[in-house]
């Protein structure tokens, strides 16, 4: 029955940033419907998808928000970073200036996520070899030195798409388990779902309303 | 053995009696001699094939021992005595059988009496049970009937009841938790009652509508029953996360059916997530992420436009991420208006924030961050209006609203604040300074459109609604200031006044270059500049003239009418006049820099200068082709007049081009 994508046991909050044109909205685009958009339309602010996965058996729902890559929108999707628990940094390995610019973004993402954020370093078009303008080794490097995850992919080909996403959940995950991740604190980027048993009971109290409180 | 033995003894007895008969036969074949017939009839006699004969001299051997006179006369009266002997042996032996017929028979005669008995009380037996027997087939055929309608009542029942878990499922204590099985027997009871329309259409009319009252009632109870659980169900959602199970989707899907219900049940879904949200957004402003990071979003209320974009971008996730658990409460409901609920709903979800998000923002915009920030402030907020528009629908919900309503407050603001600045502008105007350069109010003005038109050019709100905010500030700020340079322009000389206004018109061209929208204004500004250049033109050719001296002749020259006389009679412009001023014109031909106006020096513009330059020159070309054209016209009676104005006006132009 159709009631099984509902059945999630967490929410891990993401955020895509990097330059723009370098394949963000395509990446996302790959991720939830597994298809290519060659001519995917300019982000505006930030948009977002969802989808489901699984980690450890543990199904987990991701809610993906990408950000405009346009200096002019960075007002807006700074306000994005905060409550992310993975962070997708994206540049595109045949302009090598979307590589360049790596540094600010990290910064941005440092500065406005939370500690425990998981970063996941993507050179994307990975399927232009050809015109390929940083080397994988270069990159590798980069990410080691930051303490970032790091996967060439193609939201073309579809190639290390799913990866990206999932290594970063596993990470995540991982935090979590080792109790590195506080759940019970606001904003971490991640919602636990326990699971509750199936049919609720009807004894369990009323929560307290509470409403507009504190303005 | 009796019998055998009597056959044995007969046999011989016969065989004798034949030997006797056929002797006397034999004496009446052969009268002539009866011996000899008879010894014939013997010798004839085949004693081997009469069996006979044999059987019955076997037997005679067996007593007739001794053969002797005595035993041969004893002979006849042996046999017979034998004879008399066997005779008695079966007398007696018959009468051993009669009587043992007779014991026979008495025992039959018994026992056909008591058969007879038998027979009669059958008979008896037999009238006295027939009732019974009718009676039983009766009871019989009743109960074979009995056992047809009992199969259909179990049928009946089992289509038309329901069993009594089922029943206990529908009505359910009041802790009971819903299930799976519940919905089966919900729809157990929607089928009944469906189904039992059918009756109606039979003679079980009463049985049709006893049974659809009771569905309907037990229908109620169950729906009923659902309301409290779901409703209690929802009450539990309050956290951050919201777990919809997938019984509470069904709840909804069961309870489509009865619209009041359903719409309560969404209320009250409604009610937890709004108040859910509530805290979620109070604890992103007071308190932040884990250890404080992020921050919490009121830690940057020094700086309202992250301050108001966090809140913003904070009630956008949340917006959508409510639309998402909504979609998860209601995916099983096929009623028509999900949608609509899922928008009605997200509305009410997100209408506690708004007070919160209100009092924030009308703070930041009544603290007049200075109209730059207000602007961007109103840009952001129009932004957010489209992005969640985008997610709740264009209904009316009140947080949309309030984001309008803080757009057109932070506009009205910004607009009053331009406003403002616009109207200081002619409360105190200045002189223009002494380079006749852009005012300080200008260029300060100037800055501040410049950042206003910046900050628009990078916000985030469609084209279509930009270009109408932009002829708004334009005309807020570009009116006043051009006000404001001629008013301060207005106690100049002619000179001093259009280079000023030229110098302030372009710094307001090139302003406004930079943006988009402005080709009107820039078309304006244009006219405006060119009309000034006009001016300075005139001026400079004349302040030319004036120098060389040219100028009185050249009036003169244009006004001449031929009754005045000729012009060489005229005061003033005799030769010797003439050759002064020509003097003067041949030192400005080999300098015409030296003189220019001073004002020139003062514009901005280089090109401009350049173009004043040019034009005016072409004047003077002009004034001094026409007073030469004069002077060589023998009617004005010049003598030598190649010697007076020794330069042609092709040398003149060539000179000064
Ligand atoms: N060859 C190739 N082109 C890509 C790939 N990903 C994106 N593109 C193209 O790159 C352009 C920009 O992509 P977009 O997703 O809009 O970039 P964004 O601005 O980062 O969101 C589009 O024209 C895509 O067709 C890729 O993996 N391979
Ligand atoms: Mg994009």
């Amino acid at each position: 029955m159709a009631t099984a994508p509902y059945n999630y046991s967490y929410i891990f909050k993401y955020i895509i940033i990097g330059d723009m044109g370098v394949g963000k909205s395509c990446l996302l685009h790959q991720f939830t419907e597994k298809k290519f958009m060659a001519d995917c339309p300019h982000t505006i602010g930030v948009e977002f998808g969802t989808r489901i996965i699984e980690v450890s058996g543990q199904k987990i729902k991701l809610q993906i928000w990408d950000t405009a890559g346009q200096e002019r929108f960075r007002a807006v999707t700074r306000s994005y970073y905060r409550g992310a628990a993975g962070a997708l940094m994206v540049y595109d390995i045949t302009r090598r200036s979307t590589y360049n610019h790596l540094s600010s973004w990290l910064t941005d993402a440092r500065n406005l996520t939370n500690p425990n954020t998981v970063i996941i370093l993507i050179g994307n078009k990975a399927d232009l070899d050809a015109q390929r303008d940083v080397t994988y080794e270069e990159a590798k490097q980069f990410a080691e030195e930051n303490g970032l995850l790091f996967l060439e992919a193609s939201a073309k080909t579809g190639e290390n798409v799913e990866d990206a996403f999932l290594e970063a959940a596993k990470k995540i995950y991982q935090n979590i388990q080792d109790g590195s991740l506080d759940l019970n604190a606001a904003e971490s980027g991640v919602q636990h779902k326990p699971s509750a048993p199936q049919g609720g009971r009807l004894t369990s109290e009323p929560q307290p309303q509470r409403e507009g409180c504190g303005c | 053995m009796a019998e055998g033995s009597g056959e044995v003894v007969a046999l011989p007895a016969s065989g004798a009696a034949n030997g006797l008969s056929n002797g006397a036969g034999g004496t009446s074949a052969q009268p002539n001699n009866p011996l000899s017939r008879k010894l014939h009839k013997i010798l004839e006699t085949r004693l081997d094939n009469d069996k006979e004969m044999l059987e019955a001299l076997k037997a005679l051997s067996t007593f007739f021992v001794e053969n002797s006179l005595r035993t041969r006369r004893n002979l006849r009266g042996d046999i017979e005595r034998r004879s008399l002997a066997i005779n008695e042996e079966f007398v007696s032996i018959f009468k051993e059988v009669k009587e043992e017929l007779e014991s026979i028979n008495e025992d039959v005669q018994a026992m056909s009496s008591c058969c007879q008995d038998m027979t009669s009380r059958l008979q008896a037996a037999k009238e006295q049970t027939q009732d019974l027997i009718v009676k039983t087939t009766k009871l019989q055929t009743e109960s074979q009937r009995l056992e047809i309608r009992a199969q259909v009542a179990d049928a009946f029942l089992a289509k038309f009841q329901l069993t009594n878990e089922e029943m206990s499922l529908l009505r359910g204590t009041r802790e009971g938790p819903v299930t799976e099985d519940f919905f089966k027997a919900l729809g157990r009871v929607k089928q009944i009652h469906n189904d039992v329309k059918v009756l109606l259409r039979t003679n079980q009319q009463t049985a049709g509508l006893e049974i659809m009252e009771q569905m309907a009632l037990l229908q109620e109870t169950a729906y009923e029953r659902l309301y409290r659980w779901a409703q209690s169900e929802c009450r539990t959602l309050t956290q951050e996360s919201c777990d919809v199970s997938p019984v509470l989707t069904q709840a909804m899907e069961a309870l489509q059916d009865r619209p009041v219900l359903y719409k309560y049940t969404l209320d009250e879904f409604g009610t937890a997530r709004r108040s859910t949200v509530v805290r979620g957004f109070i604890d992103a402003l007071t308190r932040g992420g884990p250890g404080g990071t992020p921050r919490p979003i009121e830690m940057h209320s020094h700086d309202p436009l992250r301050y108001v974009g966090d809140m913003l971008a904070w009630l956008h996730q949340a917006t959508a991420s409510e639309k998402e658990h909504l979609e998860a409460f209601l995916k099983r409901v096929t009623a028509p208006g999900v949608e609509e609920n899922i928008q009605e709903v997200v509305g009410h979800i997100t209408e506690g924030v708004c007070r919160p998000l209100k009092v924030r923002i009308e703070q930041v915009i009544l603290a007049e961050p200075g109209a730059v920030l207000l602007y961007k402030i109103s840009n952001l907020l129009k932004f957010y209006h489209h992005t969640i528009s985008g997610i709740v629908g264009n209904s009316a919900t009140t947080l949309l609203t309030t984001i309008e309503e803080m757009h057109l407050l932070s506009k009205k603001i910004f607009f009053n604040s331009l406003s403002l600045h616009a109207s200081k502008l002619m409360d105190k105007v200045e002189l223009p300074p002494p380079d006749l350069g852009p005012s300080s109010a200008l260029n300060q003005t100037l800055t501040l459109l410049r950042e206003v038109l910046a900050s628009h050019d990078s916000s985030v709100v469609p084209l279509d609604a930009r270009q109408a905010d932009f002829v708004q500030v334009l005309s807020c700020v570009l009116d006043p200031l051009l006000q404001m340079c001629t008013v301060s322009a207005s106690n100049l000389g002619t000179a001093d006044m259009a280079t000023f206004m030229v110098n302030s018109l372009y710094m307001m061209k090139t302003t406004l270059a930079l943006f988009e929208f402005t080709d009107r204004r820039l078309e304006m500004l244009q006219f405006q500049i060119e009309a000034h250049l006009d001016t300075l033109i005139n001026e400079q050719a004349s302040y030319v003239l004036t120098r060389v001296g040219l100028s009185y002749i050249y009036n003169t020259v244009q006004q001449h009418k031929p009754e005045q006389g000729c012009l060489a009679n005229l005061p003033n412009l005799d030769s010797v006049a003439l050759k002064a001023a020509m003097v003067q014109f041949d030192r400005y031909l080999s300098a015409p820099d030296n003189l220019l106006m001073p004002q020139l020096n003062f514009l901005l513009s280089a090109t401009v200068k350049e173009q004043i330059v040019k034009q005016s020159t072409e004047l003077v070309c002009r004034a001094y082709a026409e007073v030469y054209a004069a002077v060589m016209n023998p009617t004005n009676e010049y003598k030598d007049p190649e010697g007076i104005l020794h330069r042609s006006p092709q040398q003149v132009q060539a000179l000064l081009s």
